[in-house]
């Protein structure tokens, strides 16, 4: 049944039944605690992105890597993150996938990539938290389109880390990413302060009243204020 | 509610005259400068909605239908129904002053906007939300309020972070299941020990061929954070049958009946459990003859059920012969349904009924289940630190990638 459906991937398409493909969702789970199982299933599927098979095909190995992929994916997910049609679904598989490898692919692509991929990688990176993208989203920060900028302030706000805060803390907020840094600032500062680093908590929320913010922030800001004090 | 609100109460009494004296005719409706029954604009919530069609046009007759609403704006990324909407809008108030948005953060924008009801597909639920919030606006969202367990913890955290009202929508959790809340809370059950919810069915891949997508319909916004699919008129009906004709029916939009009609059932059955502020620690996936269900354990040790053969739809088990001392039962803010207590809240800051917090604890017990469902075992769920514990194949499923250019 399996080698039915990778068969079946190589003309699968738009419109064609998906209980087709069934079996290796099946697969999935048949194969869990089967280490060498489990690595066959990976390197079949990872072997058909690098074929000429529909989108739609590869739609589906990229849902399975989501689950399965390992670090041995990675260079053939990696090498779609630059394919406006494929960067979504690579993106699908590499943020789940625990292993570092992930991480650095998208931080390697980053620089390669239009300005729309670009904010997909970025939000992708601020999902998996990891310390060594904080540096390249800081410099993000930045950047001219004020889009990714934005992007950057969120991702920032995801990794929540105390060098993320800091990243944020120091940025200058242009029109374009006031109120994405301003968001991404609290969500670090909620942190430190449930963590008890409340003079770190209280200097981002200061921050944020001392720049003329929106009606929104500033009450925000006031309110995270007064929990400093409270806490 | 805003500052220029007094502007636009002077503005459209001197309109109404100005019509008068020109011979237009001077059948001015009470909705547009109040009168013993309708608050004047200026007093009035000023409200635009998101998603129109299905459940979004009964949220916008509600709205529009309370005194206490001033609607001033739609947005769907189909023009048939946002011209109809519209339409509707203005006859509502005598005027063309409502405005017609395709891209929903056009409409959060405004800053004369006060509040937005969301009844988008689901995929769309915590975008629309958390971008509403950051820009200030208290929001009614239909249920399921989230599409995935980390989106729900950001929904709560934006909520809170800004101060905003937000009420859940669904309107069955207190109004449907009145007869077991009340054996439930009056302690004639005594402790509860577990109660089950039959819903279903699960959703399914979506692989449908490609069809010509109408002139007026923005395909891209409709997909969204989405992975890409052509357009097909299953794939974006809103119609409520979960039978692979509509978005409910697929995998990447909606949980299919587990989150759709499971938000009114799992929510009725922990709110009469009194389990509304708290997320399950175990789901236990049972396969048993070809039959699968599950078993939800809290913290207090109450279960709750899934599907359990022989077993009704919130059938509880109780502790008989062990009366328990009578709960108050929580209601509505005010008298007149769940949007009545949304726009009370709205006024008072207060907390309606389905809060947030008790709307994603709801959510994420679909969530749970359905990623039990999907990898056919059972789950250690931390809500501590929303991870499943030690579970790193699990973990992958607490969230999914979003097509760029959307993040939460």
């Amino acid at each position: 049944m399996l080698d039915q459906a990778f068969e079946a991937l190589k003309t699968y398409d738009w419109g064609v039944d998906p209980k087709v493909v069934q079996p290796i969702d099946d697969a999935i789970i048949s194969t869990r605690g089967d280490a060498a199982a489990r690595k066959e299933l990976e390197t079949r599927l990872a072997a058909v992105l690098k074929t000429d098979a529909s989108r739609s095909a590869k739609d589906v190995v990229c849902r399975a890597l989501k689950t399965v992929g390992t670090a041995a994916s990675v260079p053939a997910l990696a090498a779609l993150l630059p394919d406006e049609k494929l960067s979504h679904m690579a993106r699908y598989a590499l943020e789940r996938i625990p292993e570092p490898d992930a991480g650095q692919a998208l931080r390697t692509a980053l620089p390669n990539v239009a300005a729309k991929l670009k904010i997909g990688m970025i939000a992708s990176l601020g999902v998996r938290g990891e310390e060594t993208s904080v540096a390249p989203l800081q410099a993000l920060l930045a950047d001219s389109d004020p889009a990714v900028a934005q992007a950057a302030a969120d991702a920032l706000g995801d990794i929540n880390s105390l060098t993320a805060g800091k990243a944020l803390f120091n940025a200058k907020p242009t029109a374009g990413t006031k109120a994405a840094i301003a968001d991404a600032s609290m969500e670090c500062a909620e942190k430190f302060l449930a963590a008890g680093n409340k003079v770190a908590a209280k200097a981002t929320y200061e921050k944020l009243l001392s720049g003329n913010p929106s009606k929104q922030v500033q009450l925000a800001a006031t309110r995270g204020v007064q929990a400093c004090a409270a806490k | 509610m805003k500052t220029n609100q007094t502007t636009r109460r002077d503005f459209l009494k001197t309109t109404g005259l100005t019509t008068a004296a020109i011979g237009f005719p001077t059948i001015i409706p009470a909705t547009a400068l109040g009168n013993a029954d309708t608050p004047p604009p200026s007093e009035r919530i000023v409200m635009g909605g998101i998603g129109l069609g299905n459940m979004g046009s009964g949220d916008l007759g509600n709205f529009l239908n309370n005194p206490n609403v001033q609607y001033v704006a739609v947005c769907d990324v189909r023009g048939n129904v946002r011209n109809e909407r519209k339409n509707q809008v203005d006859g509502k108030f005598g005027n063309k002053d409502c405005k017609a948005y395709v891209d929903f953060r056009e409409l959060l924008a405004r800053e004369d906007i006060d509040a937005v009801h969301i009844a988008t597909p689901d995929h769309w639920h915590a975008i629309q939300v958390i971008e509403a919030c950051r820009n200030g606006k208290d929001v009614y969202c239909q249920k399921p309020e989230s599409r995935t367990l980390r989106e729900g913890q950001l929904m709560v955290d934006t909520v809170r972070r800004y101060g905003r009202v937000f009420s859940g929508g669904s309107q069955r959790v207190l109004e449907d299941y009145r007869d077991v809340v009340r054996k439930c809370w009056s302690g004639e059950l005594g402790a509860i020990q577990s109660i089950n919810v039959n819903v279903g069915p699960l959703p399914q891949a979506c692989n449908l061929p490609a069809e010509p997508c109408p002139d007026d319909m923005d395909w891209e916004m409709w997909l969204g954070p989405a992975p890409w699919g052509p357009y097909n008129a299953k794939r974006c009906s809103g119609s409520f049958s979960i039978d692979g004709s509509s978005w409910r029916s697929f995998s990447d939009y909606s949980s299919g009946g587990l989150t759709d009609w499971g938000a009114h059932h799992f929510g009725g059955a922990t709110f009469a459990a009194d389990l509304r502020e708290l997320q399950p620690t175990e789901v236990t996936y049972h396969d048993e003859g070809g039959k699968q269900y599950l078993t939800f354990k809290y913290p207090n040790g109450v279960l709750l059920t899934h599907n359990m053969p022989g077993k009704g739809n919130l059938e509880v088990v109780g502790t008989p012969g062990q009366k328990r001392a009578a709960k108050e039962v929580p209601q509505y803010s005010v008298k007149g349904g769940i949007y009545s207590d949304f726009l009370n809240c709205v006024r008072t800051r207060g907390n309606p009924f389905r809060a947030i917090e008790f709307a994603i604890n709801t959510a994420c017990v679909c969530h749970l289940g359905m990623i039990a469902y999907t990898l056919k075992r059972s789950l250690k769920w931390d809500a501590a630190k929303q991870q499943f514990a030690g579970d790193e194949e699990a973990n992958r499923f607490v969230d999914q990638a979003r097509r760029e250019p959307w993040q939460l």
